[in-house]
């Protein structure tokens, strides 16, 4: 084996992906939890403290930035830092959006459509995430697949929650004589409709992490 | 002529092993199994100009290249890599025969161009040599002037005729020369740096200056295929890229092969690739982009990536 210095690097490269991945993965799981049991303190730890992540992403990225330039990697290397280079913007995103979704905790009347299961899309689109990073870590092209077709399922929930809400919306009776009641209304229906959107753009970030991972793995494209 | 012997004895005998990737090497380097390549099948588009069969060549009791069989796409750059003593400048030189000026090689095997064996009695290496050119590592100008070095050639084979004897006989073809001068040097990317001195002596020009002129004088005789070998590694990154540009031009006209130990310099310069790997064998052949993204033999992975050699 030879110019271990830049083997150790790329093996550097993925664990430090793989952390930064657990600590989106666990911020989301705690905006979540902070969306189901309406913890005000919890979501605002969230919702304070995305620079973490944000230094995280800018100094990985700088970090594929200089392997490209110094060790011009190519093959699997090529296609691992690639991949690496792609998936952190992803990882980013969902930082973001776990604020979001922490933020929306923070404004939010969840009494009012307590109906709408929110945990099951947010524990579905979790799991998707923490899949896309353990086929990331194990180079595990079948679990990439996995996580690319429950992207469907998790879409389907999230439209229907959003079309109940809209439904609810609709049929509703609103005295529209008390102008406050339909603000708040109108307010809560497009706060909870971002929730499911953001969730839904959760798995789309886990499909997209699989899509590079089976890139990186076996050359393959085809969920790209 | 030539001190090489040919024979086809081998190539009958001989069994395809394309698609397997088993380890050819034990992993004390001895060779465990002779095989031929193992992902050499290459579809490309377009005509082959050049096709080897079943090439072996023997320097003495060294099996220097064992069944290489691939074709060359005509007005496109191939790249030969793989480390060194893999095969790759012994398998550049089969193709115009320059393996016959050694007298301890032998070739057994086919290579043709346009569909004819260049290693059959009767071949003029001469006309061979014209029609496939070659370029080496390091620049080898005339000790004369920049235009007597691109000159030399056609006088050579008698296509221009200067000079008072010449003019006596009645021919003068100083605006011939004049012209083929000018669109050699033009061609190799020089003329606008030498033009105003064209009778200097081309020793005096630097290294990259003097590589285009052998570029130019391999051209001056309108060659279809140009073989370099290493053409740019005694060069400084500068008159590199000036080489690279010009082997890109070169390739719309001429079929360009090409032996670098630069990846990078075949990533960036090669239409396809073709790995040599120890033991004189052509381990895998493809489109340049699929070499260095997604190779499919694990042990050209790890040379490309500098995991061994």
């Amino acid at each position: 084996m030879t110019r271990d210095e830049y083997q150790q690097s790329l093996a550097d490269l993925r664990a430090d992906v793989l952390s930064m991945g657990d600590l989106v993965g666990s911020r989301l799981g705690r905006a979540l939890t902070a969306l189901s049991t309406v913890d005000e303190a919890a979501a605002r730890a969230v919702a304070g403290a995305d620079d973490d992540v944000d230094r995280r992403y800018l100094a990985l990225e700088s970090t594929c930035i200089r392997l490209l330039a110094q060790q011009q990697p190519v093959a699997g290397d090529l296609r691992f830092v690639a991949s690496s280079f792609k998936i952190l913007t992803d990882l980013e995103r969902v930082g973001d959006l776990a604020v979001n979704l922490a933020q929306y905790t923070l404004a939010a009347d969840r009494k009012r459509f307590e109906e709408v299961d929110l945990s099951t899309i947010g524990d579905l689109a979790r799991e998707m995430l923490d899949d896309a990073m353990t086929a990331y870590r194990t180079d595990d092209a079948d679990l990439c697949r996995a996580v690319a077709e429950r992207d469907d399922e998790l879409d389907t929930l999230c439209q229907r929650a959003s079309e109940r809400v809209v439904r609810e919306l609709i049929e509703r009776e609103v005295d529209e004589g008390d102008t406050w009641a339909v603000e708040e209304l109108l307010d809560d229906v497009s706060r909870l409709l971002l929730i499911v959107r953001d969730l839904e753009r959760v798995g789309d970030h886990a499909v997209n992490i699989a899509a590079r991972t089976l890139y990186m793995v076996e050359s393959d494209p085809a969920l790209v | 002529m030539s001190n090489s012997q040919r024979t086809h004895s081998q190539s009958q005998t001989r069994t395809r092993t394309t698609g397997s990737d088993q380890p050819l090497e034990t992993t004390s380097g001895e060779t465990v199994e002779e095989t031929r390549a193992e992902w050499v099948e290459y579809d490309f588009q377009g005509e082959a100009k050049m096709v080897a069969e079943d090439l072996d060549v023997h320097y003495g009791d060294d099996h220097a290249l064992k069944g290489v069989s691939m074709e060359i796409p005509e007005k496109s750059v191939t790249a030969l890599i793989g480390p060194s003593g893999c095969g790759k400048s012994t398998y550049l030189r089969c193709l115009n025969r320059m393996n016959d000026r050694i007298n301890a090689a032998r070739v057994d095997g086919s290579v043709r161009l346009d569909g004819k064996e260049i290693y059959q009695d009767g071949i003029n290496l001469v006309e061979l040599r014209k029609r496939v050119g070659m370029v080496f590592q390091s620049p080898n100008p005339f000790p004369k002037s920049i235009r007597d070095n691109i000159s030399y050639g056609p006088r050579k084979h008698g296509d221009i005729e200067t000079g008072l004897l010449a003019r006596l006989l009645g021919r003068d073809d100083s605006d011939a020369e004049r012209e083929l001068v000018e669109r050699a040097l033009k061609q190799a990317a020089l003329w606008d740096e030498v033009h105003d001195r064209l009778d200097d002596n081309a020793l005096g020009l630097s290294g990259g200056q003097q590589q285009r002129l052998c570029i130019a004088r391999c051209l001056s005789v309108d060659p279809e295929v140009i073989l370099m070998d290493e053409p740019a590694s005694a060069l400084d990154p500068i008159a590199t890229a000036k080489i690279e540009d010009l082997i890109h031009d070169l390739a719309k006209e001429y079929t360009v092969v090409i032996v670098t130990h630069n990846m990078q310099q075949a990533a960036r310069i090669s239409d396809q690739t073709a790995v040599f790997l120890t033991g004189g064998q052509l381990v895998e052949y493809g489109d340049t982009d699929q070499i260095f993204e997604n190779p499919r033999s694990q042990r050209v992975e790890d040379y490309i990536s500098g995991k061994f050699g």
